[in-house]
């Protein structure tokens, strides 16, 4: 806390902390320059803040003989010692003129006071005795002029005045004491908001870091089990083939059924691992790319090639087709066609009976990312050329509200769909990680019944060709 | 509180609390308007252009008691604003007494609900005791329609702890009385914390009696 301001009940102890000089400086002097009466002003403990004033005729004729300099410094000691706690004081010097001394009151509190004078009150009419008698060289004539040079003003002028630059100053003090406690309290209320959000900010941050390592935690977890997991289900998944293929002999129709049964729930639970630890390498950035020049159209009639055979027994068809002008792009095509092979699964999943799959691939840009609020617009807008792959299906379609969630790890647009349908829920998680590692985007377009398109962006790359 | 023995003065620090636009700064216009002008210092605003309170409103009372006590009331708002609540918890520092300020109108209910967890919370921040703190409450904008009725007020005021009062600020009808209730309430409990009564030889009921007449109040009854 200010020690001369007490800043919780906006006291204000000493005048100096809140008036400033200059003001009360040039607005005593404008007073002074109105009706020609010496001011100064004084804060509590007897600093001066302001002294205006002329070297009265008389005064200076005092002060040439060496009693009336003792005798002058002693009045002045004297209306500067005075203390008007009871009220305005009207104090005489002996030369006839008078002081007033009048304190300064702020929220009921003496702050200080200002003294008037010395000026010759009206009704004096004659040279006092003692200004006579300071000294035996004192002439009267040169006393009368001297003492007749001074301003006269009449006693109740006096009060009028004085209680009217009381009335000013207050004013001032009023206006300075605002503008103490406005900025004062500005300061304040920044400090204490920048307190709480400091406070808010580190709670924040021990979340987040919990949070992390929990993250951390979780992938370790999924990494190991995942690991554990797979190595007796290799061994499950061989011996089951080695049983089907009558290595150990002949296996009668039910029994090969069940062992049939058993590779197939072997190769799906191990799928839903390999998609575990390809999720959990993606997460952590630890999936390399192995980059290589691919014709588009390779890929697609690869893709294509592939699913045909479950589209035949489905009753869909497939279809594929890419314009010549589209360039080869610069892909790892293990995991491009790991890409399109789960968009492609899963449209023909989705897709009835008498429907169609078709994949597509075209040249296109891609939007630079907007990552400036818009600023420089005009340099950012174009975007870099690029390829799109993408895959349309004539199926059930995909709710607008869901377009956002389906690339969650886990997430089915129906939970009772994948007991219909079979799936992870990883595939499409991992398929849009595997295109953002390609710098390209995955994307959906769909409605209710009226299929889904899902378009792969990727970015031309210098040297493809 | 703020006490100086050699000057025989005591300073109070009375907040007036409450939801946005219920009437606080009104209340000190009021009382500035109707206090012994020899009583009062300025009223100081520290206000935004909208007339909405940005910092606070400040209004200085001043009573020399019969007993040679000067006693200062220092009356401070706060910004209603739910965005201020920085400014609400620093003008809370160190209050002694709070006039909590609700408004009358049902529909505020919820805002007043709201405005008094806020002033707990910071007087809990403030590390002052919100059980113990003096408080008085005052129902404003009584002469609009659709407020909480008389009976209702009555009838939980008598269930509360806390004085209640009800006003029409703007015609500074029961802001004098909610003033009058908090001083009374502040000063009980100061008079428990520093025996005033002991070390100034001035007994409590005399001195309130006191400062009721120089601030030019007329007697007042709140409701129960």
């Amino acid at each position: 806390m200010n020690p001369a301001m007490s800043s919780e009940l906006a006291d204000v102890a000493r005048l100096e902390d809140i008036v400033d000089r200059q003001a009360l400086g040039e607005v005593c002097l404008s007073f002074f320059e109105l009706f020609a009466l010496p001011i100064r002003v004084f804060s509590t403990d007897g600093t001066l803040l302001t002294d205006v004033h002329d070297e009265q005729a008389v005064c200076r004729y005092v002060n040439t003989f060496s009693s009336g300099r003792t005798a002058c410094s002693g009045l002045v000691a004297d209306v500067r010692r005075l203390d008007p706690s009871e009220g305005p004081i009207d104090h005489p010097c002996f030369t006839g003129a008078s002081y007033r001394i009048v304190p300064i009151l702020y929220q009921g509190r003496r702050l200080g006071r200002f003294v008037v004078g010395p000026y010759v009150p009206a009704e004096r009419r004659e040279v006092p005795r003692s200004l006579l008698v300071i000294d035996p060289g004192v002439d009267p004539e040169t006393a009368r002029d001297a003492l007749g040079q001074m301003p006269r003003v009449r006693l109740e002028t006096v009060e009028r005045i004085t209680a009217h630059l009381g009335k000013v100053l207050d004013l001032i003090l009023f206006s300075g004491h605002r503008a103490f406690l406005t900025t004062e309290m500005h300061v304040a209320s920044v400090r204490e908001n920048y307190r709480a959000l400091t406070e808010k900010a580190a709670r924040l941050q021990d979340a987040y870091d919990q949070l992390r390592e929990l993250d951390r935690l979780k992938s370790n977890f999924l990494a190991t089990v995942s690991h554990e997991l797979r190595t007796p289900l290799t061994s499950i998944i061989g011996y089951s083939d080695m049983l089907a293929a009558g290595v150990v002999g002949s296996l009668n129709e039910e029994q090969a059924a069940f062992v049939e049964t058993i590779r197939g729930r072997g190769d799906h639970l191990l799928a839903l691992i390999t998609g575990l630890l390809d999720m959990n390498k993606l997460e952590q950035g630890k999936v390399s790319l192995a980059r290589q020049p691919m014709q588009a159209r390779d890929l697609l009639e690869d893709v294509a090639r592939t699913i045909l055979p479950s589209a035949i027994k489905k009753g869909v068809t497939v279809s594929a087709v890419c314009p010549d002008d589209v360039p080869p792009l610069l892909v790892d095509p293990v995991r491009i066609k790991q890409v399109l092979f789960n968009l492609v699964e899963n449209a023909l999943k989705f897709t009835p009976k008498g429907g169609s799959v078709r994949l597509a691939a075209r040249r296109t840009e891609l939007d630079a990312p907007d990552d400036g609020g818009g600023m420089g617009l005009v340099l950012m807008a174009p975007g870099r050329p690029a390829v799109e792959l993408s895959v349309q299906d004539s199926g059930v379609g995909i709710p607008p509200h869901e377009h956002a969630k389906i690339f969650s790890a886990f997430y089915q647009v129906d939970g009772s769909a994948t007991r219909e349908h079979g799936g992870t829920g990883l595939g499409l998680a991992i398929a849009h990680r595997l295109v953002e590692a390609h710098g390209g985007t995955l994307t959906v377009e769909s409605a209710p019944g009226e299929g889904a398109t899902f378009r792969v962006v990727l970015p031309e790359q210098d040297g493809a060709a | 509180m703020q006490l100086d023995f050699t000057a025989r003065e005591v300073t109070v620090k009375l907040v007036y609390y409450g939801p946005a636009l219920s009437g606080k700064t009104t209340n000190l216009q009021a009382i500035h308007e109707l206090v012994a002008p020899a009583s009062r210092g300025r009223l100081m605003t520290l206000e935004t252009k909208d007339d909405r309170t940005l910092f606070f409103d400040l209004l200085p009372l001043m009573v020399q008691s019969g007993g040679g006590i000067s006693i200062r009331l220092k009356l401070f708002t706060v910004p209603g604003q739910v965005i201020h609540n920085a400014t609400r918890r620093l003008v809370l520092q160190g209050a002694d007494g709070v006039a909590f300020i609700a408004d009358s109108q049902t529909g505020e209910t919820r805002a007043n609900q709201a405005a008094f967890l806020n002033l707990r919370e910071n007087l809990v921040e403030n590390g002052l005791d919100a059980a113990s703190m003096p408080l008085v409450i005052q129902f404003n904008k009584r002469d609009l329609p659709d407020v909480r009725s008389d009976d209702e007020i009555d009838r939980l005021a008598t269930k509360g702890k806390e004085p209640v009062f009800k006003a029409v600020a703007l015609r500074g009808q029961g802001v004098l009385e909610t003033l009058l209730g908090l001083v009374d309430v502040t000063w009980r409990k100061l008079e428990q914390e520093h025996q005033f009564a002991e070390r100034f030889g001035v007994q409590s009921d005399a001195l309130l009696r006191d400062v009721r007449s120089k601030l030019g109040l007329p007697g007042s009854e709140e409701i129960r």
